[in-house]
């Protein structure tokens, strides 16, 4: 079988039909995906409505790329391999064997989606290709299939000595968070403090642990937010990547990192868990913690909590701090729902006195194309630049905004790179980045 | 696993060029390494960059966080940029002879 586009961590030529089937077979035994497959697979799917939704096809008009295209790859070897249906109509008629260059075809369609969800609004048969992509990244996954660059990644968090994905050690991050006070000290000219193993802390937070290295304006506002508001929170030695790529690749994976967090979350006696700015890891976290911890743990993004304290008036902005006309990415995987689309624009409001929207933007937003995953595979760099992240590009230049926030480890990445890729008139940053420049500290005020 | 031919001297790097045997790396293979993307003089700047890097990386087992490298480096990000084609990451840390970094990153 020849390589697909990303590198695997098998050869390529281990991946077999034989396996495919078999994952998929173990699979259905083992999840409740078969009623959504027994009822999608029943469903028409030429209508194509969301062909011309989908950010993808629109850039690439590649017909492949059309969502219920890519979902029918799937369905179709459900009915003719696992529906009784499909066993006897192939044994009558003869059904064309499934070939490796099937499932090739598969493994390239799959992770060329970004699995940002908008197509699923759209579908008049309320078919969540979402999910559909999700199951067949599975199944591969399962077959040997899936992006190194998330396996390996994968292997450090729930095997390595660090226990992250960016193999951040305890050391290092000591070092980080030192370095962190020492910079608000500077900048605001007050203490505010990173808390580590704080027992019985109100709220435990995890970050995307990226952040750590590469965005330290926005753990700065995040701490500098939650201390001048007086929230008890914590950061927790044991566990400090909110990161869960089981999401994107393999639903076992997702039940193993949910669990460890819950566990690191538990040993430190905390109340509820706080995930810091990042689409997946959220979603993630919210989704799934009660389902595969059994218990009830609130989930909190850090945005939710920040514009809660700002309507308490716990903090204070200095509305002169930000000039630039800004504008908002919302991150998929935390707006596609609705869950965040207001409190992010309520804080935005509140300070910055340039707001524009793009257009479409919430529930609606195009992907930053860098989604489900395709932003940490360097392999799909140029696709990601070209096809996916090309609406964005437009959306972005049109919005005619000197400033980009988001507020999503995934979406940083990939907005950055589009900025420079396409030669955008434009900076970005996190939202608490932006906090971090327009919070008023008492102490550094000597105000009371 | 793929190899690169470095002046003569054999190397074996994962898919995107980082060097698998970090105890191999030499100035010379930073020189090599920078030459392929098209750099072919490293100047002060450089050193002072990849040296950073390659110390904090011996006592902290990561890289550091890339305002710390700016900071203590005196070199921005802008013309880390320009430095190092493809960035601190993936230009700065590969040169250094510093693993792939993994996660979003």
């Amino acid at each position: 079988m020849k390589k697909f586009s990303f590198t695997t961590e098998l050869p390529a030529s281990d991946t077999t039909v034989a396996g495919f089937l078999k994952a998929f077979e173990r699979v259905l035994e083992n999840s409740n995906y078969r009623s959504m497959l027994d009822l999608y697979s029943r469903v028409s799917m030429n209508c194509s409505r969301c062909a011309e939704e989908c950010q993808i096809f629109r850039a690439s008009r590649d017909p492949r790329d059309i969502p219920c295209y890519r979902s029918a790859l799937l369905l179709d070897i459900y009915r003719n391999h696992f529906t009784a249906w499909g066993l006897l109509k192939s044994r009558i008629r003869g059904t064309s064997p499934l070939r490796e260059s099937d499932i090739e075809e598969m493994a390239e369609s799959f992770y060329h989606c970004t699995v940002c969800g908008r197509c699923s609004i759209f579908c008049p048969l309320g078919i969540d290709h979402r999910l559909i992509v999700r199951l067949g990244r599975y199944i591969l996954s399962l077959a040997g299939i899936a992006p190194k660059a998330l396996t390996v990644s994968v292997k450090e968090q729930t095997e390595g000595a660090t226990r992250n994905t960016s193999g951040v050690p305890l050391k290092a991050l000591r070092d980080n968070l030192e370095f962190l006070e020492e910079e608000i000290q500077e900048i605001k000219g007050a203490a505010v403090k990173f808390p580590l193993d704080v027992k019985g802390a109100e709220y435990v937070f995890f970050a995307p642990v990226s952040d750590y290295l590469m965005e330290a304006d926005t753990l700065m506002g995040i701490a500098c937010v939650l201390q001048e508001a007086g929230v008890s929170w914590t950061i927790c030695s044991e566990n400090y990547d909110a990161i869960n790529y089981g999401l994107f690749y393999n639903d076992e994976v997702l039940e193993t990192i949910t669990q460890s967090m819950y566990e690191a979350f538990r040993n430190i006696g905390g109340k509820k868990i706080l995930i810091g700015e990042c689409g997946h890891a959220s979603r993630a976290a919210s989704l799934f913690m009660s389902h595969f911890t059994n218990s009830d743990i609130p989930v909190v993004n850090i945005i939710e909590l920040t514009a809660r304290l700002i309507e308490e008036g716990r903090i204070e902005l200095d509305p002169d701090a930000i000039q630039e006309k800004v504008t908002y990415h919302d991150p998929c995987n935390i707006a596609r729902s609705g869950w965040i689309v207001e409190q992010p624009r309520r804080i935005l409001r509140s300070f910055v006195r340039n707001f524009v929207e793009m257009d479409p933007h919430g529930t609606l937003n195009l992907c930053c194309g860098g989604g489900g995953g395709t932003v940490s595979v360097s392999e799909f760099k140029p696709y990601r630049m070209d096809i996916a992240g090309k609406g964005k590009a437009d959306q972005l230049r049109a919005s005619g905004a000197e400033l980009v926030v988001t507020p999503c480890a995934n979406c940083k990445k990939q907005i950055s790179e589009l900025i420079a890729h396409y030669r955008l008139p434009m900076r970005h940053a996190g939202l608490h980045d932006l906090l971090l420049t327009a919070i008023k500290l008492k102490k550094a005020d000597g105000e009371g | 696993m793929a190899t690169i031919d470095l002046n003569g001297v054999m190397f074996e790097v994962d898919e995107d060029g980082f060097l698998q045997e970090p105890e191999k790396w030499t100035e010379d293979v930073a020189k090599a390494l920078a030459g392929q993307e098209g750099v072919t003089e490293l100047t002060d700047e450089h050193w002072k960059v990849m040296n950073y890097l390659r110390n904090y990386f011996q006592e902290n087992g990561i890289a550091p966080m890339v305002r710390k490298l700016t900071k203590e480096t005196g070199v921005q990000l802008k013309q880390m940029y320009e430095l190092f084609p493809q960035g601190p990451a993936n230009s700065a840390c590969k040169w250094a002879g510093l693993p792939k970094p993994t996660g979003c990153v």
